[in-house]
């Protein structure tokens, strides 16, 4: 019978491993807690899959992008800012998943650990979301791309701080096209094309050509040579956009000269172009903040000396993604750290009393940036004319990546030099032609509004 | 030892009862002023309660001249919950739910006048084993499909679920049977009367009690024997026969498919679960309030779900503090078994601890996905007549052995050793129990 007591110990060992179950179950909890109380079938906040109740997205300016009113979600009053703001804010639904909205769910909740969602079911509201974005910038931007689809972004270099995010195709949230899903037009509406799409990046990427020229080789700025409007490899050529006859290192920057890249694309050979970009970021999944980015390629053929000569002006297999572009931008402007651009200003008590401390994604050695730097302003003040820019102090390059059986896509990337003004830009318009033309245009129409409104 | 007993903090029940009256009273009127119409019915219904549980107490003091009902009082708590969250369902369910207590509470009383007697015990083995296995194979017979699983009988006016009584009866069976066991023929008998137990609610489909039997039989078997190898042995061929099952019958496993993937399953077999994690979260500490939450909406929100709901709506600290209740009532149940003067009581206090501990597992880390789901209830808490006339007809026998004291054993330091109770074994007059 003793000894039956004693056996009476193994209730002992079932109520540890009870008590241990209960606690996984609580760190389970206090782990996962916010992605289980955000999910879609929690009808606290959703309603058919629709957000009804959670905090308010407010801009920059704290004027309201979206909001809960009697268990209703009401957006900004002006259609043309609910259409430039559309990404960026994201839907109801969760179609557009690096919204704001989905993306960032568990803060808009208002859930946390302790209470739970309690402030939310008994306010209407959780925690609110105030955004970097202008959404008076977004709208010129949008209105800016005209007919073009395509991205526009501008950020504040020293900061991180993201002031406009535009992607288009978009739509009014308040009054959905009944053939969103089946129109043409709106192709890949639910993308972000700022975040999510990749490109090619056509002349662009001759600023990763030349930060890996300006690394290897050491006379590269007093060399000369020599552009006939085509420069042939054993294995085919690389057709140019001019006659540009001789020129030197920057010279062919300037005028964006094919034969030249290429040229300098084979003396590098494919390590070194690869090493320099997966130093920059390509072939690598990078964030900026909270969002995953689209994944920027560069496979530089081995093989084939054209088709290297091609990678090295941005044709053949090389896709970039918008805002990683936008951040090697920032690198060159910011003295050699690119920052990534950050769309939320403040998200609840901790980062509204201490901020949101900005994030290098890109890193570049100083001295490379500083001479991309000068060639950049160089681009423009010395070929394409300070005029298209007044009063912006910009650098940047104008890109224009060629499309099979299309027009070419129209690129810009770029940064002011004013120490008032420290924001840099990127525009692609899709299928818009010359860089020059649209891309440009588009860029500074942002920029003069930051000029007059920062 | 005396000195030790002394410097226990020693709570007087009174101070507990007007703790759990405060608290009752405060979920109440959670509940009856959420209406506009204040419902006279529901204040009579927890008023009701609240004197049930006054009186009990005020009887059983005088009675016994005892003053430790910790484990009525547990039981009261849970109960009270379980009541609090059928009235905030509806008036009927608050009705039927108070009806199931009180029915409880009775069968809890008669099973401790019978437990008393230990022969009056041991004769009623044969009767309880055969009423269960007959209870069983009419079920298989009559059974109409509920919930995917045959385990009810509609008897018109009251659907039981045969099952939940025949737990009381097979720890009866099981305790009585060992303690006799000298021959290996009473123990062959009760193995085969475990079997045909767990077989028939195979049968039924009812995985999750065959589950509870298959545990309580292995945890009996335990204490009788001791023997670590045996236990070993029976666990192997149980996961051999499961594996058997497995194979030749896949739905089996395609019930559980969800388990660990509930996220990926959201709108079909993790429905329940996700929901239940979900809205657990949503609560905090503090729940959302009575009535407010959502999950009440989704399906045996107030049986099997009930412990996602009061997360939800009550919060985790008093989910929690549920579950603490239940590693209160086993350590209660070590205690008594220590305590108390025979095997048979301290094989039943410790398998019906076991089997509570055990079911409450199946249940609540069912529903939360750290165990596969079967569909057991919460008990006590759960809404539903057989469950709560089982989980009180098992919390006799842990009161049995702290109760049934009779005669003291010589006071031997290898004992106190061994029982580590620090003043039962000292102190045999305290019918009460350990305290």
């Amino acid at each position: 019978m003793k000894i039956t007591a004693k056996r009476a110990a193994v209730i002992y060992a079932i109520i540890g491993a009870f008590l241990a179950g209960v606690i996984i179950f609580v760190v389970q909890l206090a782990m996962h807690g916010s992605v289980w109380a955000s999910n879609k079938a929690n009808r606290h906040i959703y309603s058919n899959g629709t957000v009804i109740n959670t905090g308010a997205i407010y801009n920059r300016n704290g004027e309201t992008l979206a909001e809960s009113v009697d268990n209703e979600r009401v957006f900004s009053k002006s259609a043309s800012v609910r259409k430039a703001v559309l990404h960026i804010v994201g839907d109801t639904s969760g179609y557009i998943s690096t919204g704001t909205h989905y993306l960032y769910r568990d803060v808009l909740s208002g859930y946390n650990f302790v209470n739970g969602i309690y402030k939310l079911k008994s306010s209407g509201t959780g925690t609110d979301i105030t955004l970097n974005i202008d959404s008076e910038a977004n709208r010129i931007a949008y209105e800016a791309l005209g007919d073009f689809n395509g991205a526009v972004e501008v950020y504040n270099y020293k900061t991180g701080e993201l002031l406009c995010s535009v992607s288009k195709p978009a739509y009014d949230v308040d009054n959905v096209p009944k053939d969103l899903l089946t129109n043409p037009e709106f192709e890949g509406v639910f993308l972000d094309k700022v975040v999510s799409g990749i490109y090619t990046p056509g002349s662009i990427m001759k600023i990763v050509t030349a930060a890996c020229a300006i690394e290897n080789i050491p006379d590269i700025d007093s060399r000369t040579f020599e552009c006939t409007g085509e420069h042939k490899f054993k294995d085919g050529s690389v057709i140019c956009n001019g006659e540009h006859g001789k020129i030197t290192f920057l010279e062919a920057m300037n005028e964006s000269c094919n034969s030249v890249f290429a040229e300098i694309a084979v003396e590098l050979g494919p390590e070194k172009l690869l090493a320099t970009a997966e130093s920059l970021g390509f072939n690598k999944q990078l964030a900026a903040k909270e969002i995953r980015l689209g994944k920027s390629r560069f496979d530089p053929p081995e093989t084939s000396a054209s088709e290297l000569g091609w990678a090295g002006i941005g044709q053949s297999t090389t896709y970039v993604n918008p805002t990683h572009f936008l951040m090697i931008a920032g690198a060159i402007a910011n003295g050699g750290n690119g920052y990534a651009p950050d769309r939320i200003r403040s998200a609840g008590v901790i980062s509204s009393v201490v901020g949101r401390p900005p994030e290098t994604v890109i890193k570049m050695n100083p001295a490379t940036a500083q001479k991309l730097n000068d060639m950049l302003r160089s681009n423009i003040r010395d070929c394409y004319g300070d005029y298209r820019f007044p009063d912006l102090e910009m650098c940047g390059k104008t890109g224009t990546a060629q499309q099979d059986n299309a027009a070419s896509h129209s690129w810009f990337v770029g940064y002011s030099q004013r120490s008032d003004l420290p924001l840099a830009v990127v525009c692609i318009a899709e299928n818009a032609g010359s860089g020059m033309r649209t891309a440009v245009t588009v860029s500074n129409k942002v920029m003069q509004y930051f000029l007059n409104n920062l | 030892m005396k000195t030790k007993a002394k410097s226990q903090p020693k709570f007087k029940q009174i101070t507990v009862m007007f703790l759990m009256t405060l608290f009752q009273m405060l979920s109440a009127s959670c509940v009856i002023f959420r209406e506009k119409e204040i419902s006279l019915n529901l204040i009579y219904i927890f008023l009701g309660y609240i004197a049930v549980e006054w009186v009990y107490m005020t009887i059983g003091t005088t009675v016994t001249g005892s003053d430790y009902f910790e484990l009525e009082a547990i039981a009261f708590f849970l109960s009270g919950i379980g009541l609090t969250v059928c009235a905030s369902f509806s008036e009927s369910y608050a009705i039927k739910q108070l009806a199931a207590i009180g029915i409880g509470l009775v069968i809890y009383l008669i099973m401790l006048a019978l437990l008393e007697n230990y022969n009056i015990a041991c004769a009623l083995r044969y009767p309880a084993a055969i009423c269960s296995l007959g209870v069983l194979a009419l079920n298989l017979v009559l059974a109409k499909a509920v919930n995917g699983t045959f385990n009810w009988i509609d008897l018109g006016f009251f659907s039981i679920q045969p099952s939940e009584l025949v737990k009381i009866a097979f720890i009866l069976v099981g305790s009585v049977s060992l303690e006799k066991l000298i021959s290996s023929v009473s123990l062959t008998k009760y193995i085969v009367f475990s079997m045909a137990c767990v077989g028939f609610l195979f049968l039924i489909k009812d995985f999750g009690t065959a589950l509870i039997f298959f545990f309580t039989f292995v945890l009996i078997a335990f204490m009788r024997s001791g023997d670590i190898r045996t236990i070993i042995i029976i666990c192997a061929a149980a996961l051999m026969g499961a594996v058997l099952i497995i194979y030749f019958k896949p739905y089996v496993a395609n019930r559980f498919a969800a388990y660990r993937h509930v996220w990926d399953f959201m709108d079909t077999t993790g429905y329940q679960q996700t929901r239940v994690l979900i809205y657990s979260a949503c609560g905090g500490f503090f729940g959302l309030g009575i009535g407010e939450g959502f999950l009440r909406n989704v399906y045996a929100a107030s049986t099997d779900l009930v412990f996602g709901l009061i997360c939800e709506e009550w919060g985790l600290i008093i989910g929690i503090a549920v579950l603490l209740s239940f590693a209160g009532i086993a350590f209660f149940a070590i205690r008594a078994a220590r305590a108390s003067g025979s095997t048979f009581y301290m094989i039943a206090a410790v398998a019906a601890a076991g089997m509570l501990l055990f079911q409450l597992s199946l249940n609540v880390f069912g529903i939360t996905d750290l165990l596969p789901l079967t569909g057991v209830t919460l008990p006590f808490v759960s809404r539903g007549g057989s469950s709560m006339l089982c989980s009180w007809g098992l919390l006799a026998y842990i009161r049995a052995a702290g109760a049934h004291f009779t005669p003291p054993p010589a006071v031997d330091p290898k004992s106190i050793k061994v029982g580590k109770s620090k003043k039962n074994t000292a102190a045999p007059k305290k019918r009460g129990g350990a305290a």
